[in-house]
């Protein structure tokens, strides 16, 4: 598993990194430290390289030495890889990369995510209005929107009371149901599966009622209390947001979803607005 | 060991019903039977005699099938007792008929948690169930929990509440809490002292001291139906006597995760 997490030198980006490194710990994943500056320079901005350093350390020091999987960083500077962005890497049994890079927050966390493989990004945001990266509103939601890989938006690590985890008809990989294995041990709480009735979808219907015992069976089988629950498409935006204010939401948005279908743009927007805890976009 | 009759269709519902049996057993041991009713409409009855004869033969042949099926898909380790009762007519007669002739302990069916309370209420309200000669288990989900919960309010009577449900429970390896319900319509769950409950809370503890059961806690919960509902997610089940009406304990009841036990109180 490769975690593209996208940081700044606000709060809400340091508070994200003990879920970070327990994520890590658990999953043995490969890490990208990804920052974004706004202005091209010929050198990254040297508070923006303290601060990731700070950050790799932090995320190191909840490892203990026998533990450790990243190695130590190749160099003391980021050498430049392109006209506007710089990294470093380290060595290890696993990778720790630190990159720094150029232009619009969104786009640059959506490109270096596809370039370095990423299979979730992970970013938390200022809840005090409603859900804001740096000042500018939109930057979690663009970034949920259009990335071609798994969103976790972190407003306030360790608020989740339940892991309530939308199912639709539409194919669920098995990464994904790692993951959201991943968001209970994180949690330490348990899981609500919830299933989207839609009319007259005959054997598909069928199909996610399989998934969804199947789903029952695992975690159960595994002590972890999870429910099933089933619900009208009709009553999905209502009951999603009632879910979201005492729970991280999963939802499922891969382009056969359903709840693509169901779910608007604006209503992910409004979502991450009302959570209290995290949103999980899973493709 | 209680006499149990199970009744599977090949849906989800069933699929946990049969699971959550195979747990109950743990804690309780089951004598298990398994039922099935092929409901046919007026329409496709055929002919009499051995036409009639025939016709019913591929017909119940069919449900043999299907319990077949979910039993060797969900492969449980609690023993059946007897070969599966298979029948063809209405299912609610021929269940109730069943539970009747059969002095069955205790009849357990599956039945899904959705965003309403509309279907819950329909499925106990029908005469299978206000006619049941004993308590009802409505299996919801599965579950890792080793506690249930008597649920009471004002509207419940504690006599039969307390002696129909140690009549099934009372010597398992359960243990077991009583919970009060009084309604709030407040944006969060407040959980209170047992001293908050009434008379019916005390009239319940009492019964149980009296048969020789002590709860491990005991506390009001006030809130909405789908608050407290949610909250009980964390017991087996939660037995309550069977509501007649809509009521808030009737909700409550509806939106409960867990599994819900229901007695008669007459």
């Amino acid at each position: 598993m490769k975690i593209l997490i996208a940081l700044d030198a606000m709060e809400y980006s340091q508070n994200i990194l003990k879920d970070v490194a327990r994520l890590a710990q658990n999953t043995l994943a490969d890490l990208v430290l990804l920052g974004v500056q706004n202005s091209r320079t010929e050198q990254p901005n040297e508070t923006l390289v303290t601060t990731l350093l700070q950050y790799r350390g932090d995320v190191c020091s909840y490892f203990s030495d026998d533990e450790m999987p990243y190695g130590e960083l190749d160099s003391k500077e980021l050498s430049q890889i392109s006209d506007s962005a710089w990294q470093l890497s380290s060595r290890g049994i696993k990778e720790c990369l630190l990159r720094i890079s150029t232009g619009s927050v969104a786009k640059q966390v959506q490109t270096t995510a596809v370039e370095v493989g990423a299979d979730l990004i992970i970013l938390g945001c200022n809840g005090k209005l409603g859900c804001e990266w740096d000042g500018e509103m939109n930057v979690p939601l663009r970034i949920a929107k259009d990335a071609a890989c798994s969103v976790l938006v972190v407003k306030q690590p360790k608020n989740a009371n339940q892991i309530v985890s939308i199912l639709d008809q539409s194919f669920v990989s098995q990464d994904s149901l790692e993951l959201i294995n991943q968001m209970v041990t994180l949690y330490e709480t348990g899981l609500k599966i919830i299933g989207v009735n839609e009319k007259k979808s005959g054997t598909r219907q069928n199909a996610m009622e399989s998934r969804m015992i199947d789903l029952l069976k695992y975690y159960n089988d595994r002590n972890v209390g999870a429910w099933v629950k089933l619900i009208d498409s009709g009553d999905l935006n209502e009951h999603v947001t009632n879910a979201s204010r005492e729970g991280l939401v999963a939802l499922w948005m891969g382009k056969e979803s359903l709840l693509k279908k169901l779910f608007s743009m604006s209503m992910v927007d409004k979502l991450l607005e009302s959570t209290r805890s995290s949103l999980l976009i899973l493709r | 060991m209680l006499k149990t009759l199970l009744y599977l269709n090949e849906d989800l519902a069933s699929s946990i019903a049969l699971r959550f049996t195979d747990y109950l057993n743990r804690f309780v041991k089951l004598s298990l039977y398994v039922t099935h009713v092929e409901e046919v409409d007026d329409k496709e009855q055929a002919g009499t005699g051995w036409v009639r004869k025939t016709w019913q033969d591929g017909v119940e042949s069919t449900g043999k099938q299907i319990v077949n099926r979910m039993l060797r898909t969900e492969n449980i380790s609690c023993p059946l007792a007897g070969r599966p009762k298979i029948f063809v007519g209405d299912r609610e007669k021929e269940v109730e008929y069943e539970m009747r002739s059969g002095l069955y302990q205790l009849y357990i069916e599956g039945h899904m948690s959705t965003s309403g309370s509309s279907d819950f209420f329909e499925l106990i309200s029908s005469s299978m169930y206000t006619n049941s000669p004993c308590p009802l288990l409505v299996v919801k989900n599965l579950s890792i929990s080793k506690k249930f919960a008597l649920l009471c309010s004002d509207s419940v009577d504690p006599a039969p509440l307390v002696e129909k449900t140690m009549a099934v429970l009372g010597d398992s390896d359960f243990e077991f809490d009583i919970i009060f319900y009084k309604f709030n319509d407040g944006s969060e769950l407040q959980i209170l002292d047992k001293n908050e409950g009434g008379s019916v809370l005390q009239e319940t503890e009492s019964l149980l001291k009296t048969a020789g059961k002590a709860a491990s806690e005991v506390h009001v919960l006030l809130g909405t139906p789908e608050q407290v509902g949610d909250n009980l997610k964390d017991y087996a089940l939660i037995a309550s006597t069977l509501p007649r009406r809509e009521s808030m304990r009737m909700q409550v009841l509806a939106n409960s995760l867990a599994t819900v036990m229901l007695v008669r109180d007459k």
